[in-house]
């Protein structure tokens, strides 16, 4: 069980991962709705992992998963993508991601990455 | 011809033959006393241990076998190299994705694709693969980094145990066509145009998708429960859904009240 940091510009998927992530027995450390804000957040509340989507406002997820990598190298990081850009998996990977999850996805697999992630 | 022991329903009960198995057809002795081409087999399903055989005849000949891996192993190769499919030669990758996660361990393997009458085989030295063709949630040629280039693929998404499992399927633009196009004419009857629900019914399908009941759904959404019955009623009648389990909500009766009052007071004194 790990806290969790949501970045997600869409209210509906932040909410929907906050359930799934909730019902896995994690703790919601906070929400951000772009990249910006989830480095800002990232610092403030030193979360266990974040879930960051990659298609954002202002500052991409590629750009904000950069930062905090800046901030702190052992930073977990898991990216969501959308079907279709799984391409940006690749430069996710060499920017230090630990683990992918393609939108739409289904709870059981969204929490044994987590687990996976919070155990790497 | 190699005899393999294997067992076959014959007259609705299993019985344990020595099949005759060569490279073009498979012999049955007697009491079952059949043999059957591969060339004129036009369907090969597994279901769990068992295969199903059809093959063209007068009438069609369908036989159901259960064997050792080793042998069904042997028997799905022969078969699918033989039979009457389409079928194409290509690089896949299944699965690729599964329920959203990207299967870490994936890699393009080479083999061949045969579409049978009910479903996809990916087929390898290593692997045989079986989608049922009603299982297959959607079709699409689209592109993929492969060793750094951007490649047209075949994504095939199909529902394995509940998880919506995504295959990938590499070659020539062109087959790649053929094939999406020839899968998509097989599954027509499950597309849909797209237009068919609201966008809050829509919202309520994605979250059925990932998992959620329906109270979790009522609390995301802010929509009382008779909005999200009508909903399920729809997405029901559309076959995009269908129920699983129906739940009740009661509430005590004066009978009840008097009882949780009686234990509330065991409780306390």
């Amino acid at each position: 069980m790990g806290t969790i940091l949501i970045v997600d510009d869409t209210l509906f998927m932040r909410t929907l991962l906050k359930n799934i992530l909730f019902s896995g027995g994690h703790t919601i450390a906070g929400e951000a709705a772009n990249g910006e804000e989830a480095v800002v957040k990232y610092k403030e509340l030193k979360p266990d992992l974040v879930t960051m989507d990659v298609v954002m406002p202002k500052v991409n997820g590629i750009e904000a998963l950069k930062a905090i990598k800046q901030l702190d190298p052992g930073a977990r990081v898991i990216m969501c993508t959308a079907v279709g850009q799984e391409q940006m998996v690749k430069l996710a990977i060499k920017t230090g991601a630990k683990g992918y999850i393609v939108k739409p996805f289904q709870a059981p697999k969204v929490l044994e990455e987590v687990k996976n992630v919070l155990a790497s | 011809m190699k005899e393999v022991p294997l067992k076959i329903e014959h007259d609705g009960k299993w019985i344990v033959v020595k099949a005759g198995v060569g490279e073009d057809r498979i012999s049955f002795p007697a009491p079952v006393e059949k043999e059957v081409l591969f060339k004129s087999v036009f369907d090969l399903e597994e279901k769990k241990n068992v295969l199903i055989i059809s093959a063209k005849g007068t009438p069609d000949v369908i036989l159901r076998i259960a064997s050792v891996e080793k042998v069904l192993v042997i028997l799905k190769r022969l078969i699918l190299a033989n039979c009457n499919a389409y079928r194409l030669m290509a690089y896949f990758m299944s699965p690729a994705i599964r329920g959203g996660v990207l299967a870490k361990d994936a890699q393009w393997e080479k083999g061949s694709i045969v579409v049978v009458k009910t479903g996809i085989w990916f087929v390898s030295a290593t692997k045989q693969i079986s989608i049922p063709l009603l299982d297959v949630a959607a079709i699409d040629l689209t592109k993929r980094d492969v060793q750094g280039k951007q490649t047209d693929v075949v994504r095939i998404d199909h529902v394995d145990s509940g998880e919506v499992v995504s295959s990938l399927v590499l070659c020539p633009l062109s087959t790649l066509q053929v094939l999406v196009n020839f899968l998509k004419d097989t599954t027509k009857g499950m597309d849909m145009k797209g237009n068919e629900l609201d966008a809050v019914a829509q919202q309520v399908a994605m979250l059925v998708y990932s998992g959620m009941d329906s109270h979790a759904i009522e609390n995301m959404l802010n929509i009382p429960h008779k909005q999200l019955d009508e909903i399920y009623d729809r997405i029901i009648q559309l076959e995009i859904a269908e129920v699983i389990t129906i739940r009740r909500e009661v509430q005590l009766t004066t009978k009840g009240v008097r009882y949780i009052s009686d234990a509330t007071k065991t409780q306390t004194n």
